[in-house]
């Protein structure tokens, strides 16, 4: 009945209570000392006045107590629900249990929170409406850069990623890591694009770039730093022609390590052709004229003449062989090409017999990846199908492309009869209409060094069969499959930030750079030889979780992993057998790192463990850190609870069951939880790196000194 | 057929007339019957007037390519059991398999040498279980 009161009521009966209280403890005391007034009255008054006190402060304090548990503290409860209701979670629940005691105040709030709730909703509903047009440009965007076959990265003139598409993310990943906000130079070398970007900022500034037939690009080559993969490409200076000044750049790609390397083994086996062929032909031609001429030639000696033309032609005819095999290995022509999923080259053909009046052409069979100018193809394939069209009167044809033994192909299928060689030869001949350029298809055939041929297969069917090269790169994604994982790869808001230099301490927390991380361990005491197994990370830039650019590796602890913590993390002793040890591992963890602040989920922890590899490993973390167990007991000071669990249960993430307990899971789910508490962190007032290090340094005095007490 | 006789008859499809001479002799002294022709066109009038055991067909011929040939000949049923080499100096990948794929039973890369050409047939006739005197 009493959690019917109101708050005023309530109010009035500690007050009541206290009022009540005095004159009857005081009215006691009195009474009892009046009854022994005649021993010693002042003694009397003394004892009953000082027992009469500490019973009225005993009083004052347990309605203190039942004040704070009934209303202060529920009030504070209320107070960070509604903080987080505000800025981290608009689902979050405001429990009717804190706010029993308050009267009217809880079912307001409650009330407060549905409508918030509400309003928030239909704002968000209209953003999404508003900016459903953006999206769709933002999507177009993404697909477009995601399909080019050249790499693309635009950075501004920190030299920070802004914008990658995945091409360039293959081409360039070899040593160091690509990602948002990141130097350009973690992953290519500096002189050629500082040689580059001041040539030029020279013709912007000098404004010969107006009369300049490429204007603001430059093509260049530069190297990965790693010095393995030579890349060309074009830099193009994206300027404020306003303000007249240069804002960022855009780089265009694709990697020309293995075009390089083919010119130079092609120059080599020129250079073998016409000199190291010099020889031996010389040896023939003095032999062979000196038998075919009107010298006499005594019988011995032309028996001699005749094993060196022997001899030489075996030598000739060996070393012929070697070339061949070494001109095969070379990489296709010149001829521009690049890797082409078949799905796509296919339904390009497919699609143009859509409105013919006859012909029937279905694309089957599983899509691959080949290498070949997919223009010049298709155009080529278009008039083999026209032409047996003509040829084989079938009307209705597949395409499909094969993988072989050791080839790759292109085919054309219909029932029917095999076409005669000859018939195709004269096909192959003939000029096909394309803007490329008078060519034939023997031009295409042979660019893309094959033939084609016409042969009968299964079940009455026959086939034009085109072998392709192989791809270039090894792709990994199901073609036929789901679309490709979305990365986050541009943040053009990184334009009007600087890089991550400078007064780390006194800048915004939600300006930063965070790599937010966690392992999973053999056990829970490093000091008594419990070692890493799996380390992970993921980066938050501009206030955004990079999932795309995660770090995640297995390690090998180098000793056995208790089944007891197995159960928990799911990591055998197995799967980190061929793993990478420790030493090879956290070097690469911190290039990830960077400059970036260190934040996990009781971070010492993590820290610890690491920081006894530090001689075995040479790897010293002297990055900032914030740890999300003590921003959690700052913005939510009401509640003893901050296991990450229960973080994420207060901000409504979600920890998919599969995930929680590995390193990447926790690690995403700790930088969401980060992220949320930014907000509540400013709510409070802490807005800056050094706020909340210094808030975070109070609590844990404030934790000790408790604990010595 | 190094140390044995043959006696199979065999075609020489090459426009290279020394090459067809040097083959001639080569197998003739092995006890082979053989004939030449100069283009693809003769090979194949060759071939359906009087089936060889074997056909040494060179790839790059005028009139018919020996690829049209090995095609025309395969598409034959009276020509099954007729053996073909093929000889090329376009010896690209491709070429090899386009050869077998349009029924050829062996190919050899040009230049070649004498007992190259020699172990081929016999491979080929062996397998084909041709005559042997």
């Amino acid at each position: 009945m009493h959690e019917r009161l109101s708050l005023r009521v309530r109010f009035a009966l500690f007050f009541g209570l206290i009022a009540a209280t005095i004159p009857v403890v005081i009215g006691i005391a009195l009474y009892l000392a009046a009854q022994r007034l005649d021993d010693n009255p002042t003694s009397q008054l003394v004892l009953f006045g000082g027992v009469a006190s500490f019973a009225l402060v005993g009083i004052v304090a347990w309605v203190a107590q039942l004040f704070d548990t009934h209303v202060a503290a529920p009030i504070v409860t209320v107070g960070r629900d509604l903080q987080t209701l505000m800025h981290a979670n608009p689902e979050h629940e405001i429990h009717e249990d804190d706010t029993r005691y308050l009267g009217i105040l809880g079912p307001t709030v409650k009330e407060a929170s549905e409508s918030m709730r509400r309003l928030r909703e239909d704002v968000d509903a209209k953003v999404v409406e508003a900016t459903k047009s953006l999206e769709e440009q933002r999507l177009r965007l993404e697909t477009v850069l995601r399909d080019l076959n050249e790499g693309v990265i635009v950075c501004n003139l920190d030299h920070q990623v802004l914008l990658y598409n995945q091409q360039a993310l293959a081409s360039l990943v070899y040593d160091g890591d690509l990602g948002l906000g990141r130097s350009i130079f973690s992953v290519v070398n500096r002189p050629p694009f500082l040689n580059t970007l001041e040539r030029l900022n020279n013709r912007f500034s000098s404004g010969r770039y107006k009369n300049h037939p490429d204007g603001l690009l430059v093509p260049f080559v530069f190297s990965t730093t790693d010095g393995q993969h030579v890349l060309q490409g074009k830099m193009s200076l994206v300027v404020d022609e306003e303000k007249g000044q240069a804002q960022s750049y855009v780089l265009t790609f694709s990697d020309a390590t293995k075009r390089i390397s083919s010119l130079a083994k092609r120059d080599r086996l020129l250079r073998v052709v016409v000199e190291d062929f010099r020889r031996p032909l010389a040896n023939l031609r003095t032999s062979a004229d000196l038998l075919t001429s009107s010298v006499s030639v005594p019988a011995e000696m032309r028996d001699k003449f005749e094993s060196i033309i022997a001899e030489e032609c075996a030598a000739l005819s060996d070393r012929l062989e070697e070339v061949t095999d070494e001109y095969r290995s070379i990489a296709t022509s010149t001829w521009p090409m690049s890797d082409v999923n078949s799905a796509n080259l296919l339904s390009c053909l497919t699609r143009r017999y859509r409105e013919h009046p006859v012909l029937r052409c279905d694309v089957s069979g599983e899509a691959i990846w080949l290498h070949c100018d997919s223009n010049t193809i298709v155009e080529l394939m278009d008039r083999l199908v026209r032409r047996a069209l003509e040829a084989t009167g079938a009307q209705v044809f597949t395409v499909e492309a094969a993988s072989g033994e050791n080839r790759r192909y292109l085919d054309i299928v219909w029932t029917g009869d095999a076409i005669p060689d000859g018939t195709v030869q004269t096909w192959l001949e003939e000029e096909i209409d394309h803007g490329a350029g008078r060519m034939t298809g023997n031009d295409i055939l042979q660019h893309h060094r094959s033939d084609v041929w016409s042969e009968r297969i299964d079940q009455g069917r026959a086939r034009l069969r085109m072998p392709m090269p192989d791809p270039v790169v090894e792709h990994t994604e199901l073609v036929n499959g789901a679309p490709p994982v979305r990365l986050e790869f541009y943040d053009f808001d990184l334009l009007q930030r600087g890089s991550q230099s400078g007064d780390l301490a006194q800048r915004r927390l939600r300006d930063l750079t965070y790599v937010v991380f966690d392992t999973e361990t053999t056990g829970l005491e490093p000091s008594n030889g419990d070692e890493m197994i799996s380390i992970a990370g993921v980066r938050i830039v501009n206030g955004r979780v990079l999932t795309g650019e995660s770090f995640d590796r297995l390690i090998n602890p180098g000793r056995s992993i208790p089944a007891r913590s197995t159960e928990v993390h799911h990591i055998s002793e197995d799967m980190v057998a061929d793993q990478p040890p420790v030493e090879q591992i956290l070097p690469r963890f911190r290039d990830y790192v960077g400059d970036s602040v260190l934040v996990a989920h009781n971070a010492a922890f993590d820290l610890r463990f690491i920081e006894l590899k530090q001689e075995l490993t040479g790897v010293k973390l002297d990055n900032p850190v914030l740890d999300t167990v003590l921003l959690s007991a700052i913005v939510h000071d009401h509640t003893d609870q901050h296991t990450l669990d229960a973080v994420a249960e207060r901000f409504a993430i979600e920890i998919p069951a599969e995930k929680r307990h590995t390193a990447l899971g926790d690690s995403l789910a700790t930088a969401y939880v980060f992220l949320k508490m930014i907000d509540l962190l400013e709510a409070n007032g802490i807005t800056t790196l050094e706020q909340a290090q210094k808030a975070s340094e109070q609590l844990v005095q404030i934790r000790r000194t408790q604990a010595r007490y | 057929m190094d140390g044995k006789r043959c006696s199979a008859t065999i075609l020489i499809a090459d426009d290279e007339p020394n090459i067809c001479l040097a083959l001639k002799f080569l197998l003739e002294d092995h006890g082979c019957d053989v004939r030449c022709a100069m283009d693809g066109e003769e090979a194949i009038q060759e071939i359906q007037r009087s089936p060889p055991d074997l056909l040494l067909l060179d790839l790059a011929m005028p009139k018919r390519s020996g690829f049209e040939v090995c095609q025309t000949a395969r598409s034959d049923p009276k020509l099954t059991s007729m053996r073909i080499l093929v000889m090329s100096a376009q010896c690209q990948d491709v070429a090899v398999e386009k050869a077998l794929a349009l029924g050829a039973d062996g190919f050899l890369a040009k230049p070649f040498s004498n007992a190259q050409v020699v172990e081929a047939i016999t491979s080929l006739i062996d397998q084909g279980q041709l005559n042997y005197a």
